[in-house]
């Protein structure tokens, strides 16, 4: 972790992008510092094809200084997957959200599990879909009150990494957290390295916090405390 | 130009009447005529109709379907309906009369009714080489096609199956001999 | 390399071949009727020993938009990368080729029409004209050819790849489901035996050695090229734009690469006497009944004018082709989608209506060709 020690910035992003475009508060930025870090620490800025959904994370189709493609929304997977099959040497990370992941494009995250693509699949779980403006996600919890569940979402919700787990019994399977800045680092570094290795799959589910359309931008302990409490509940923080 | 030689093939998906069509076709060619077989059917591999249009020909093909037939073939009863309206005066039928057994509507076109599955039982002691009888009774019909052509052919279109069971290849060339016999 | 040789094949068995004589690498599929010989094909290929050293990708993803992206994928590393489709798939493959359309990808597909709309039968039609040119939420600029006969599913399943790479469109083959499944004479041949040269291809991700600029083969908005302190560049693609002037500017980009390229793509084929009074207009396998049909009436009584470029249209030669036609006759095995192209082209051009002959997903027959002639 030398890297962590020299300097607070990442090598591989862009200079200009500091301060960032997200919403004020949002975890994108810790999952991609952590991403950056992770990269430098590996060397693998020149051989990374980065690849975006149609959401929030497709504010960061620049913030890299690395090969980037914004794909159409939920098919981030299989354009990597394609990509990696072309091209083994490079390094095909997917990073979406929680609709990108496990709505829209849930089939081929899940198929991409089951072939054991050798891909890295980053899902930024914040329990909604943000950049539309606050519908309801495969994720969201019993009681959220969201724009298309006003009335209160109801129990069903996905645990992807089990499933994953099910359908994959060797990948690289976890969950970690915006607030443990050290610990994503490592999960990545470790994700990184099972496609580095030729192991084939690797998934990464990050949860995050959308304080914009948690209605908590004003109100920042209890952005941290549902991140940290209610959904980390719901969504145990671990390795599978 | 001479008019392509026309046969229309039409029984039901399973049967191998598309096999039947490819493996004439593809003899035609080896033997050095122009050949088209176009196939047809409903879904993909069992249940509904299948059928194919061949022509052969000294000359080009001008296109690969056609409306009359000089040569019209059914394996099952309900094709004679299904193609009934290729007919023209003049067409040599062939029918398997072990499942068509109503030959009312087309009596007048004096079929050659063979019942090529019991032949198949009795001699072979496999049903499904039926539709190698029929063909060898075919190539009666079809001017200027030797029997010389179709080992080959046989070859091309079953290889796989040939690899899987070595022994199909004796009884589909006994099987296109018998058929072949059974028409003067 | 293959040595030129006359085979008896399907067609489907034609467009693998010609995949493969283009040095085609990766195939991105789904099985669909009557297109799956081809993934069959290409699936053997990958797993044989000429296959394994030439590095052939094959996979079957878990849906039509999965292929399609797939193929994005398979692009965007810099290989000649293709898929087949048909009907309800090709619907589904929209999603992906407008990505294409709008970045300008050279994606590549043999689609095989069969009957629609819906589920319909696996069997034919002339009916996804308009998926193929219109398909996407863009303003059709995909490349697409209607070839008639098996040779030309092979010459025309080579070329495709070679027109996607230099002019940089999504490229299709439309081809149907008689011509698929028929089976007949090809000759199979090396693209270098008839004086063919492939096109190379650049990756658009990790490429090492560009000598394309982007900016020539993509729309400039969708493009932002970063410097690293270390004076290494690093290529990002976008096709989310935020300002009405940006997505002007990639339209208008678009089409006026589309226009340039459109004179050296455009082709088309006449038959029959010049001076005949009728005129046929007719793609694909119905341009062969037509022809059949005016050898049938003797040559004299009408003429052909074939689209083989259904994209780019080829406006200006139809418009001389109808120049003194008495009668013009549009037959398709669909409804009016030719026909539109057809009337798109002549408006002002011609005093009397566009005769109309649609057959939505069946076929047409020299005789029913020869019949509208004789009226």
């Amino acid at each position: 972790m030398d890297q962590a020690v020299k300097s607070a910035f990442p090598k591989c992003v862009r200079v200009d992008s500091k301060p960032h475009i997200f919403c004020p508060g949002c975890g994108h930025p810790e999952v991609l510092k952590a991403l950056g870090f992770a990269i430098d620490d590996l060397g693998l800025q020149s051989k990374v094809a980065f690849g975006v959904d149609i959401g929030c994370s497709l504010l960061a189709w620049d913030f890299f200084n690395l090969d980037t493609i914004e794909t159409h929304h939920g098919r981030t997977i299989p354009t990597m997957v394609g990509f990696k099959r072309a091209n083994p040497a490079g390094v095909a990370i997917a990073y979406v959200g929680d609709g990108g992941g496990y709505a829209i494009g849930l089939s081929h995250v899940i198929n991409a599990a089951i072939r054991n693509e050798n891909i890295l699949v980053i899902v930024v779980n914040n329990a909604v879909y943000a950049m539309t403006g606050g519908q309801e996600a495969p994720t969201t919890l019993q009681g959220m009150k969201v724009k298309t569940a006003p009335c209160g979402a109801d129990q069903y919700h996905i645990n992807a990494p089990e499933i994953i787990r099910n359908v994959n019994p060797t990948a690289f399977v976890a969950r970690s957290i915006t607030t443990i800045q050290f610990g994503l680092r490592k999960m990545l570094k470790d994700a990184l390295q099972h496609q580095l290795d030729g192991k084939g799959f690797a998934f990464v589910e990050v949860l995050s916090q959308c304080p914009l359309n948690w209605k908590t931008l004003d109100k920042p302990q209890e952005t941290f405390d549902f991140l940290e409490k209610t959904l980390a509940k719901a969504y145990p923080v671990k390795k599978y | 130009m001479t008019e392509p030689y026309k046969i229309i093939i039409c029984g039901e998906g399973g049967q191998g009447a598309l096999s039947v069509a490819e493996i004439i076709a593809t003899a035609a060619w080896l033997q050095g005529k122009h050949a088209v077989c176009m196939p047809f059917f409903s879904t993909e591999k069992r249940g509904g109709v299948s059928m194919a249009y061949v022509q052969i020909s000294d000359d080009r093909i001008p296109f690969p379907k056609f409306n009359k037939a000089d040569l019209w073939v059914v394996l099952s009863q309900r094709s004679i309906e299904r193609i009934y309206d290729y007919l023209q005066d003049g067409t040599r039928i062939v029918v398997n009369s072990y499942l068509v057994k109503d030959l009312s509507r087309i009596e007048k076109w004096k079929p050659q009714a063979i019942d090529a599955t019991t032949i198949a039982r009795s001699q072979f002691q496999k049903p499904r080489t039926f539709n190698m009888i029929i063909m060898g009774a075919m190539l009666r019909s079809i001017p200027d096609l030797g029997l010389k052509a179709f080992g080959q052919a046989l070859e091309k279109v079953f290889g796989e199956k040939y690899e899987r069971d070595p022994a199909m290849r004796d009884l589909n060339q006994k099987a296109l001999q018998a058929g072949y016999d059974l028409i003067k | 390399m293959i040595m030129a040789e006359k085979k008896f094949i399907i067609g489907n068995e034609a467009l693998g071949r010609a995949a493969r004589a283009a040095g085609a690498r990766a195939f991105y599929g789904y099985p669909i009727t009557p297109t799956s010989e081809i993934a069959h094909f290409w699936a053997k290929e990958a797993c044989s020993e000429a296959g394994k050293k030439d590095n052939l990708v094959f996979l079957q993803a878990e849906d039509e938009i999965g292929a399609g992206f797939m193929l994005v994928g398979g692009v965007l590393a810099g290989t000649r990368s293709f898929t087949a489709t048909a009907g309800p798939g090709h619907i589904l493959m929209q999603d992906a080729f407008s990505m294409a359309e709008a970045m300008r990808f050279p994606v590549v597909a043999y689609i095989m029409q069969r009957g629609g709309p819906s589920t319909s039968t696996v069997i034919y039609s002339q009916q996804e004209v308009n998926l193929a040119v219109f398909g996407g939420n863009g303003n059709g600029y995909r490349i697409v050819y209607s070839p008639a006969t098996l040779q030309e599913l092979y010459d025309y399943g080579i070329k495709v790849f070679n027109i996607a790479w230099k002019y940089r469109f999504p490229t299709f083959l439309l081809g149907d489901g008689y011509l698929a499944k028929m089976m007949g004479e090809v000759e199979i041949y090396a693209p270098e035996e008839r004086g063919i040269k492939m096109e190379p291809t650049e990756a658009y991700l990790l490429e090492k050695n560009r000598t394309r600029p982007l900016a020539e083969v993509m729309p400039s908005p969708e493009i932002a090229q970063r410097i690293a302190e270390d004076g290494v560049q690093y290529d990002c693609f976008r096709n989310c734009l935020n300002l009405e002037e940006e997505t002007l500017a990639v339209n208008m980009e678009i089409k006026a690469a589309f226009d340039a390229a459109a004179k050296d793509i455009v082709e088309f084929q006449e038959y029959g006497a010049p001076e005949a009074a009728t005129l046929i207009v007719a793609h694909g396998i119905v341009s062969e009944a037509a022809k059949a049909a005016i050898d049938a009436l003797g040559g004299k009584s009408a003429r052909l004018f074939r689209p083989i470029t259904l994209r780019p249209f080829p406006v200006e030669e139809l418009r001389r082709a109808a120049k003194g036609a008495e009668r013009i006759i549009v037959a398709e095995s669909a409804d009016n989608m030719l026909a539109r192209f057809v009337k798109d082209a002549l408006c002002g051009y011609i005093s009397r209506p566009v005769e109309e002959y649609f057959r939505p997903s069946i076929g047409i027959l020299p005789s029913e060709i020869a019949a509208l002639v004789g009226k």
